[in-house]
């Protein structure tokens, strides 16, 4: 119930910061340039307009991540509203809890609204039927974004919201890169490449998440990845917001 | 708000020992035991101490003010009590609660110093937020918003985004968040910093509402006629250290306060010989200025100037009983020694009474100005007769 106050809260100061209201405009202006885009890509213009549209959506989302989630926790201790909250009767890991659901709240809502923008446009070109791979593709992407929160969350909880930023950046370009890590690793010699599968097992495995090649094809997902991806991404986040709270409960706010 | 010596038992309904061991007594709101706070700095190691061994009990429905200079522990005291920091020794409990477990700030109502609040919130979200936050349902937390942002003096304007109030105005709201949930016990930091002469009346009133409401109320202030108005005790915190401890209307009805009776001429009045030491002439112009050393003597000299003729103009206390006793606890002490020692080891001159005995609670009857004079005391008594 606290943690979904503390939530609450977080998503209501996310909508009203003029972050979200920017990047909200910048992805629907990058959505309407897909239209201007698509009678010059050859007859291609389906594929450019999806393709596009969800690789914005997915990097605006990831936008709003360091800009909001970034100084998350640690804007709370530098203006000392922190005070506010935590002299009263709410457990730490809740407060963070709260925070990361408010954070993860705000970033659906944007994804979904630009989704639905993104549908809308293909609707009006006659491809309404893809609708279904448009919807999963949009769910990945906000499991993604959230897995991304959660590291925002931690970073936050424990730096100045700068360097928290840079390092949720880090740690999203480093699990872009998690399959080339695992490759890279089978060529290493044995002792090395145990230590690189282990790093690259550590990153988030944010490959998992992209399926905007065969959104853009029309195809969907099975349903079996879905699932793996949910339950990846709760049990990737349950993990990061533990090590956070465990960091955060000793930590004195002078 | 005293000490207590019985041997440490659990506290009735809080269940195991791990919850930590208190003295067995109903009647504190709040209860410490040698908290200490030590900041270790990661680079050179070196500790700073910001509060050693301190020992309060602050009983139900009572108004403790806390003072001391700057970087004496007063804030760090507070912060300790609200969860804020974490103690590296000791341990206290709010209502019977140790202060490691949220539940204890179940019935606490915090104002911190310079209160900051999210400015994209409008008065009533914040205090629906805060009532939330401390247990109340959406729907009292709604009402009880409603009705503090009015008793606060913000009810024109609910809708008002925070962003746009006034320095006043924002501590007047913090003192309504701290409030909005009905709290058994108050906790303010420096509530009266920054405000005008109204704003610091409305504090002070709102202290003693609380406090006519059964609210315990502990708070740190600089302002000395604030807390000597409406503190039932006052603690002094210099070095990190309780110092002392006095009652108020101890003071006001003490006997050693200085009094200034101002006169129009009585030049060739002898002082009789009974009164030497205690009523002096000063040097004057055309008028004639008597020290009276304490409010005893005062009815008899003033009777003796108006049986002689003289015209007595003005009766003048001088400075605050409070203050005189604040700077006798804070001048000339030393600060605690930088640098890590083992807990337990006291600095060089509060480690221990005049007798040599180790100190226990300061608000003991040993330490109290009342019970068992204190080197603080006697310094100020000193200063006073000489």
């Amino acid at each position: 119930m606290i943690a979904v106050l503390v939530a609450r809260n977080t998503f209501r100061e996310a909508i009203r910061d003029r972050v979200i209201a920017g990047v909200f405009c910048a992805g629907l202006v990058l959505l309407l340039a897909t239209q201007v885009l698509s009678p010059l890509a050859m007859g291609e213009g389906r594929r450019l307009t999806v393709d596009l549209g969800l690789s914005g959506i997915s990097l605006l989302g990831v936008l709003v991540t360091l800009l909001a989630g970034g100084s998350l926790v640690a804007k709370e201790i530098e203006r000392r509203t922190i005070f506010n909250l935590l002299s009263r009767p709410i457990a730490r890991p809740h407060y963070l809890i709260g925070k990361w659901l408010g954070m993860t709240a705000a970033l659906w809502i944007v994804t979904a609204g630009l989704g639905v923008v993104l549908w809308a446009l293909l609707a009006a070109r006659g491809f309404a039927a893809h609708a279904l791979s448009l919807l999963q593709s949009v769910y990945l992407t906000g499991l993604e974004l959230a897995l991304i929160a959660a590291l925002a969350v931690m970073f936050s909880a424990l730096s100045t919201p700068v360097l928290s930023a840079l390092y949720t950046l880090g740690a999203y370009l480093v699990g872009q890169w998690s399959d080339d890590l695992r490759a890279y690793a089978e060529k290493l010699p044995p002792a090395l490449a145990s230590t690189m599968q282990a790093l690259a097992n550590l990153v988030p495995n944010l490959p998992l998440f992209n399926m905007r090649t065969l959104a853009a094809n029309g195809e969907t997902t099975s349903l079996l990845h879905l699932g793996l991806a949910t339950a990846y991404a709760l049990a990737y986040c349950a993990c990061v917001l533990s090590l956070a709270a465990a960091a955060f409960e000793s930590r004195d706010f002078k | 708000m005293q000490a207590t010596t019985r041997p440490a038992e659990v506290w009735p309904g809080t269940g195991s020992k791990a919850a930590g061991s208190t003295p067995l007594d109903e009647s504190l709101a709040i209860c410490v035991r040698g908290l200490a706070k030590h900041y270790r700095s990661p680079w050179t190691l070196r500790v700073t101490r910001g509060l050693e061994g301190l020992d309060l009990d602050v009983e139900r429905g009572k108004v403790l003010g806390l003072l001391g200079p700057n970087g004496a522990g007063k804030t760090t005291s507070l912060k300790l009590l609200t969860g804020l920091l974490k103690p590296s020794h000791g341990n206290a409990w709010l209502l019977g609660v140790p202060i490691s477990d949220p539940k204890s700030r179940r019935s606490l109502g915090f104002l911190p110093e310079q209160p900051y609040f999210y400015d994209y919130l409008n008065g009533i979200e914040y205090l629906e937020l805060a009532g939330g936050l401390s247990g109340l349902s959406g729907r009292e937390a709604h009402e009880s918003a409603r009705t503090w942002l009015g008793r606060v003096g913000l009810g024109e304007r609910p809708r008002l985004l925070l962003r746009k109030y006034s320095k006043g105005m924002l501590q007047r709201l913090g003192l309504a968040a701290a409030l909005v949930h009905e709290p058994e016990i108050l906790i303010l930091d420096e509530p009266m910093s920054g405000l005008d002469p109204y704003g610091r009346r409305d504090v002070r009133e709102l202290i003693l509402e609380q406090h006519a409401r059964g609210v315990t109320v502990l708070f740190s202030s600089h302002i000395l006629p604030d807390v000597e108005s409406v503190a039932d005790r006052v603690a002094i915190l210099h070095h990190g250290r309780l110092v002392h401890s006095v009652e108020p209307r101890d003071l006001a009805a003490s006997a050693s306060r200085r009094v200034i009776v101002r006169c129009e001429g009585a030049p060739i009045l002898e002082i009789p010989p009974a009164w030497r030491g205690r009523v002096t002439r000063r040097p004057g112009g055309a008028d004639s200025e008597f020290e009276v050393a304490g409010a005893l003597e005062l009815n008899p000299v003033l009777d003796w100037l108006l049986r002689s003729g003289v015209k007595v103009r003005s009766v003048i206390p001088q400075g605050s009983g409070l203050e005189e006793i604040f700077l006798a606890a804070t001048e000339g002490t030393t600060p605690l020694p930088e640098g890590h020692e083992p807990h337990g080891e006291r600095g060089p001159r509060h480690a221990r009474d005049d007798s040599g005995r180790p100190e226990h609670g300061i608000l003991s009857p040993q330490r109290t100005a009342v019970g068992g004079e204190p080197a603080a005391s006697r310094r100020a008594h000193d200063r006073r007769a000489a």
